[in-house]
């Protein structure tokens, strides 16, 4: 770990209260995310990848621990990420009454950007995932796949340091969601940004990111693997593949033992 | 490859013919017609003091037109209602606005708008008669009291209804309270502000002529008071017609600018 990781998480737990009954999302979760890396975290259903998602965007709390995104506390410092952190969700969260060219510019008018300018970078992104011809179309007048892209291009048009895609392709068929893993690495290589994916498919995890941390219940991280060193050595994306689901066994095993006991 | 377009209504939308558009009032002229030949048959049946030849009602409706006077009555009740419906909009949906945010406000002002809402218009009058001297006062006071609870309500459902998504999406980009509120919100709840629109208009009319029938010297509600003190059928339909034809432009207004406000919506959305 270096000096100034991007994203830090030190014995971070969260714990929730409901009907007077505590739940434990994350439990003692660490890790770090260096600069330029592209790391994806993987886990099954309920292992804590979306409260980790939550509490790194700084929409929730820490009960125990300390997190740094971008060396700001992202809850306390909430604002001071505006612009900052960019995320690519499941579903594309499109502004219905928006265009193609106005949604993507959408985040640029939180941040205040002039119009002129904003347009001008909307109409970049847009080009560069390929639907200039769609600028003023509206969301319902593009395909699952191509909405998916505009809200790709309003995440780029930020320029934010750190990217996060959340289940980003889990809801479009597999030939989209492959032409689109693609295109959305290649973008990521061409802007070296650091990345996280938050997935639950393996295939996927193995081949995007350079590193995937394997969730286990209650939210923490129980392996790691580290694709880029093992497809330097020889290996293929299907090795990957294969050490993440084995990393996710124990996991099972790990997680029902401490369960039972 | 990028997929395929969804929709086959991709670009831009023509919008239909001058015939599609006058042929889908046929069935409103058909009524119009079938009525006014039924009240022309009433004719031969009843007392021109009840049932008025539509010749002349013809006439009282060219005098309401022709007429300086009349016309300041026909546009006094018309801006009243313009006038009333507007401030009771902007409170309204203010107060839609606080409710559809704040669950405690909701709670309370729920059911007094529901309480609001029973009282009959002609008790209003009562009260306003009591309680204001001023004549126009009276008036924005009823209309504003009669109209306010339909426009909260109205948007307070509209605001809890809000796509929780596009909520997320502003406070991940890190959007202050303000800007989720004037880019997700409001925007969100155009077509029920354009529905509530719509309903309280008529609304309005009605309550606007009610108010009227006390104390003011100009309005339609004046003169179908004046019309009915000299039994004078004729001019008590010619009044309510041009009332009615108000209505009309009104509603056509905001179909205009509900299609101009909601172009983004797929033609199967749009009634």
């Amino acid at each position: 770990m270096t000096e100034n990781p991007i994203v830090a998480f030190s014995g971070v737990s969260k714990t929730f209260l409901k009907d007077g009954a505590s739940f434990t999302a994350c439990s003692d979760l660490s890790f770090a995310i260096e600069p330029g890396e592209v790391v994806a975290i993987v886990g099954e259903t309920g292992c804590g990848k979306s409260t980790a998602l939550a509490l790194l965007l700084g929409l929730q709390e820490p009960s125990r621990g300390a997190i740094r995104v971008l060396d700001v506390d992202p809850f306390k410092d909430f604002h001071a990420l505006k612009g900052r952190v960019g995320i690519i969700f499941q579903n594309d969260r499109l502004l219905p009454w928006r265009t193609a060219i106005d949604n993507v510019a959408f985040g640029m008018e939180i941040l205040h950007i002039a119009k002129a300018e904003r347009m001008q970078r909307a109409m970049h992104w847009l080009a560069r995932v390929g639907l200039e011809r769609f600028a003023n179309s509206y969301p319902h007048q593009l395909s699952g796949g191509m909405r998916q892209r505009v809200s790709i291009a309003r995440t780029f048009a930020l320029n934010p340091p750190l990217l996060l895609a959340d289940e980003a392709f889990s809801a479009l068929d597999e030939i989209t969601a492959t032409a689109l893993r693609n295109d959305l690495l290649s973008m990521i290589g061409e802007e070296k940004k650091t990345t996280i994916f938050i997935t639950h498919s393996v295939t996927e995890a193995a081949e995007l990111a350079e590193r995937v941390l394997v969730f286990g219940r209650p939210g923490r991280v129980l392996s790691e693997v580290r694709a880029k060193d093992m497809i330097a050595r020889g290996g293929t994306h299907a090795d990957v593949a294969a050490e993440i689901r084995e990393s996710m066994k124990s996991a099972r095993s790990t997680s029902s033992h401490a369960m039972a006991m | 490859m990028h997929g395929k377009i969804a929709d086959s209504t991709l670009g831009q939308r023509a919008g239909p013919s001058l015939w599609a558009r006058l042929t889908a009032h046929r069935p409103a002229v058909i009524d119009l017609v079938a009525v006014a030949a039924l009240w022309q048959l009433s004719t031969y049946y009843f007392s021109p003091a009840i049932v008025p030849p539509i010749q002349d009602i013809g006439d009282a409706i060219w005098k309401i037109f022709s007429q300086w006077d009349n016309l300041v009555s026909l546009l006094a009740t018309s801006l009243r209602v313009v006038a009333g419906l507007s401030i009771s909009f902007v409170l309204g949906a203010a107060l839609g606005v606080v409710m559809g945010l704040f669950g405690g406000v909701r709670t309370y002002a729920r059911p007094l708008l529901h309480m609001i809402q029973g009282v009959p218009a002609l008790s209003w009058v009562v009260f306003a008669v009591i309680w204001f001297a001023q004549v126009e006062i009276r008036i924005a006071f009823i209309l504003i009291i009669g109209t306010l609870p339909a426009f909260a309500l109205y948007i307070d459902s509209a605001v809890k209804s809000v796509n929780l998504d596009l909520i997320h999406l502003g406070q991940a980009l890190r959007a202050n309270r303000l800007q989720i509120l004037t880019k997700v919100i409001v925007p969100a709840i155009v077509p029920e502000i354009m529905s509530a629109w719509t309903v309280n208009l008529g609304n309005a009319v009605r309550v606007a002529v009610i108010a009227e029938l006390i104390g003011s010297t100009t309005g339609v509600g004046f003169q179908l008071l004046q019309a009915q003190a000299v039994f004078d059928m004729a001019g008590a339909v010619a009044w309510t017609l041009s009332l009615v034809a108000v209505l009309f432009v009104y509603q056509g207004i905001i179909s205009l600018v509900e299609s101009r406000l909601l172009a983004w919506r797929p033609r199967s959305e749009v009634v």
